[in-house]
């Protein structure tokens, strides 16, 4: 706006003063009173929905199934935050394969299993859209596809389990991806946990060539967060932890615990480097020849060299870097799940006074196949994203007992009883 | 010649739109002499607005008059959301209503004619009650987080009551005359809001439905999701009544103090609409696909006859007028009006088997009574020409509950100015009013899920041009 001062006639002093009295008045009554403005816009988690892999599907030991489903950290947030949270649970043996561990064919409906999901008559939606074996890509691309079941694509298979169902038992309903599936439940709340399949294959394979590209991971992720920016849901989104960090990958010098070896033992009878990780399936052949004092060559994946493991350390923090600069630029809450990974691997998570979780293998933390936790687990991180969410919206939601959750937890009857020692997670 | 002159005039003004505004529903500002003067009128009446303002004025007034008067209203609204919903992005400037039509025309027309010394005829056709009200800033597929948060308290109203009324004055002696107007009244309501929200009756909904769609979960918690789930959509009522109503009024003029004493009562009016029910709802629901093809949701809310009852209230005008100084007249005028009869707009729905229309739905507001105060002084410069001002408080009827979309209302001071110049046996009037609407702040709890609470901060500019001929004696 342009001021513009004019030079006026002078008048009589106090008439002048009567028309600035009139004048104030008048610009009193005709300027707007000026507004007090503060917007709270409140958090609503209601239609809580989760983008995920297995981690967040509540994929532990062998297979998706719901007794573990029921414990994801998703659905342990959702029952905190007294929000309905519907599942593909599945019955009986599960579905799906653990990456690292001999896959079986598609055999569905398989043992104990009748529907194969649970949840008959189903959920017309579920909102944990997790599926064990999805890379960050599939969340875009992939779909479910007819047949409901397909024994030469298992993946495709679950996909249809879990994002497939009803539609496509029923007629000419749409089949959604994992992206568009989020778009359509109009969530409030959002959670991203893709990425940890991208390099968990790879590390338990030891095949580095089934690394996802940084470039692929940074367009597909991107994309993925401008799916669900549309939704207007508040996001948040998590690191993706370092397989290396969990029980899958044993260094020698933990491993005697489970073969009554020392390292330098290992390393003699196997020529082992001293850097080399031990996999369950090389533990397990250890204890074995070991126990029948039968030593010989260890069967294929049982150790993952330092240059494997080098190589997804690597990738992993290039991955993190990317979900950090992306999250930032769209908003969205980070949780450091990565560093969660890290520190349980350092100092174990203390339940009780006389129960302590490790990272080791069998140690309580994870589930059988090494990598994807146990309830208890699932219920740290389920207690470290609810503190999150209760520090930046100012909400309350009640933490989870960890205690209570690891009595009925079948990934800590494993586990020897010892003292904490300071410095331990609580 | 100049009957057929005046019935063409008639005619072409009857056609006139009548777009109204209102302080609640009330038109005050009917009168473009009579606002000059802030309204200051009833002790006054005299010209042939009198009908209007105080009826039994018309008896003092000599031959056949004809007054057009016709007002031009911009509303500066403006609110700003204390609480949204969660993505919403509020508009920096806040949230504009009535952007559309912008300028609101209200038009009425008055005639009296002189039957004998004693008696007089009038005939009035205006709009005492009348609102438009448009919070719509959004299509229904936009995306929420730019759509009015409001909304689900109402987008639109237009009220239009008109009121035909012929009347008679009676001299009661030299100085003293009463009046009576019975009145023809035709009304015209719409009303427009978004339905299915999620934070309130979307959950009604889906607790209907939440054992269908999500066993196993608790319904109380399938509900709310569910309520997500649901197309959004907007439900109109169009309807009309006619009615009856009368208009009274006294006057009583003291030669001595040269003071005039006005009375006038206005009835309340009770409108039995009959009309239209309609929805539509937005097609990007993930539920709609899922719906059996028998009971699609325009099933569930077919277009229907649907029935409504609305009150206008009653309305007492009192006033004081007195021409003891030269060429001067001051006037002071209190309106009451018992808006306390508007406590809820009930809607019946005639489609209720087998729909989701229920055979009722009230919508509540609960208004209080009202009291405007108004005060004027007229100068008369020579013959012709006469100057105005006045000023104007008007206490809203609008309990801090109602206030929204629909009724962005606050008490009010106005401040007026006017003129006329008489040329021949025509006088030229004009009339200009800032309304100043006190900023009101609304925080009622059980708003807090239609999120109209906030700020409202709104100014109106008012203006009005009247042409009133004196034809014969």
């Amino acid at each position: 706006m342009q001021t513009v001062y004019c030079r006026l006639k002078p008048r009589h002093p106090s008439r002048n003063l009567q028309l600035a009295r009139v004048s104030a008045l008048l610009v009193l009554f005709l300027l707007p009173a000026a507004p007090a403005r503060a917007q709270v816009s409140f958090f609503d988690p209601t239609n809580f929905v989760v983008m995920g892999e297995g981690l967040a599907a509540g994929m532990a030991d062998f297979g998706l199934r719901s007794v573990y489903q029921e414990k994801s950290f998703p659905a342990q947030m959702a029952q905190q935050m007294d929000v309905a949270f519907p599942q593909p649970l599945i019955q009986g043996g599960g579905i799906g394969s653990a990456p690292g561990f001999p896959s079986l064919p598609v055999r569905l409906p398989g043992p104990d299993q009748g529907a194969v999901r649970k949840d008959f008559p189903p959920q017309l939606f579920v909102f944990n859209l997790s599926v064990p074996g999805f890379r960050v890509s599939d969340a875009l691309t992939r779909r479910p596809t007819p047949p409901l079941v397909q024994r030469n694509d298992e993946l495709q298979s679950v996909t249809n389990l879990i994002l497939g169902y009803p539609s496509l038992i029923l007629k000419d309903k749409p089949l959604w991806t994992q992206a568009e599936y989020a778009q359509r439940m109009r969530p409030s709340l959002v959670l991203i946990e893709l990425g940890y399949y991208d390099v968990l294959e790879a590390a338990a394979t030891g095949d580095p060539s089934r690394l996802t590209s940084v470039e692929n991971f940074r367009a597909s992720y991107s994309d993925v967060l401008k799916a669900v920016r549309e939704t207007d849901a508040a996001l948040i989104v998590l690191t993706i932890p370092d397989p290396l960090d969990t029980a899958y990958f044993t260094p020698l010098d933990r491993a005697s615990q489970n073969v009554l070896a020392s390292a330098a033992d290992l390393q003699a009878l196997y020529n082992l480097r001293p850097d080399d990780l031990l996999t369950p399936n090389g533990l397990t052949a250890i204890a074995l020849q070991l126990d029948a004092n039968e030593i010989g060559p260890l069967p294929p994946g049982s150790v993952i060299g330092s240059d494997v493991a080098a190589q997804v350390r690597s990738r992993v923090g290039a991955l993190n870097q990317v979900i950090q600069s992306l999250a930032q630029e769209n908003g969205a809450l980070v949780y450091d799940l990565h560093g969660l990974f890290a520190r349980v691997r350092g100092s174990g998570l203390v339940v009780s006074d006389t129960r302590v979780l490790t990272r080791d293998y069998l140690g309580g933390f994870y589930s059988l196949n090494g990598y994807y936790p146990g309830a208890t687990g699932h219920a740290l991180i389920a207690n470290e994203v609810l503190s999150l969410l209760n520090r930046t919206f100012g909400t309350s939601f009640p933490l989870i007992d960890l205690a209570q959750v690891a009595q009925d937890d079948p990934a800590v009857r494993f586990i020897p009883l010892k003292k904490p020692s300071s410095g331990e997670l609580q | 010649m100049r009957l057929r002159f005046l019935l063409s005039i008639l005619l072409a003004w009857f056609a006139v739109e009548q777009a109204s505004f209102g302080s609640a529903f009330s038109i005050r500002e009917l009168g473009v002499r009579a606002q000059g003067m802030g309204g200051a009128f009833t002790a006054v009446a005299d010209d042939a607005s009198a009908i209007f303002f105080n009826p039994a004025g018309i008896a003092f007034q000599d031959g056949l008059q004809l007054e057009m008067d016709s007002l031009v209203v911009v509303g500066l609204f403006r609110f700003f959301p204390s609480i949204t919903p969660p993505g919403t992005i509020v508009p920096e400037k806040g949230y504009h209503g009535s952007i559309s039509p912008k300028f609101i025309p209200v038009g009425n027309l008055y005639l009296t004619k002189k039957i004998n010394d004693r008696m007089t005829f009038g005939l009035g056709a205006f709009a005492p009650f009348g609102l438009a009200a448009n919070f719509t800033n959004f299509n229904d597929g936009d995306p929420a987080r730019g759509k009015y948060p409001g909304r689900f308290a109402g987008t639109r109203a237009r009220l239009e009551v008109f009121w035909l009324q012929p009347t008679i004055a009676f001299k009661l002696s030299p100085n003293s005359s009463v009046a009576v107007g019975p009145a023809f009244i035709h009304t015209h309501l719409f009303y427009e809001q978004s339905i299915l929200s999620p934070y309130d009756d979307g959950k009604t909904f889906g607790r209907e439905v939440a054992e269908q769609l999500f066993p196993g979960q608790n319904p109380a918690e399938a509900a709310r999701s569910i309520a997500r789930l649901l197309p959004e959509g907007r439900f109109r009522l169009a309807g009309t009544a006619n009615s009856a109503g009368v208009n009274l009024g006294y006057l009583y003029r003291h030669p001595g103090t040269h003071t005039n004493i006005g009375l006038s009562y206005r009835s309340g009016t009770a409108h039995h609409l009959k009309g239209k029910a309609s929805f539509a709802f937005t097609d990007d629901s993930a539920i709609a696909p899922f719906l059996p093809e028998s009971q699609t949701i325009e099933d569930l809310f077919p277009t229907q006859d649907a029935a409504g009852l609305f009150q206008t209230p009653a309305t007492y005008n009192i006033g004081i007028a007195n021409t003891a100084l030269p060429g001067t007249t001051l006037a002071m005028d209190v309106t009451f009006q018992d808006y306390h009869r508007f406590r809820a707009l009930p809607i019946n729905f005639t489609q209720t088997s087998g729909t989701a229309t229920p055979p009722e739905r009230k919508i509540e507001f609960d208004f209080r009574n009202s009291v405007v105060v108004m005060a004027g002084i007229e100068k008369r410069m020579g013959e012709d020409m006469a100057v105005r001002a006045g000023f104007v408080f008007d206490h809203t009827p609008v309990p801090d509950k109602s206030t929204g979309p629909l009724f962005p209302d606050s008490s009010r001071f106005s401040l007026t100015l006017g003129a006329s110049k008489r040329k021949g046996n025509t006088e030229f009037s004009v009339f200009y009013q800032a309304m100043n609407m006190v900023a009101r702040t609304t925080n009622v709890t059980e708003n807090n899920n239609q999120f109209t609470n906030g700020l409202y901060d709104n100014f109106v500019h008012l203006a009005g041009v009247g042409l009133r001929m004196y034809i014969g004696n």
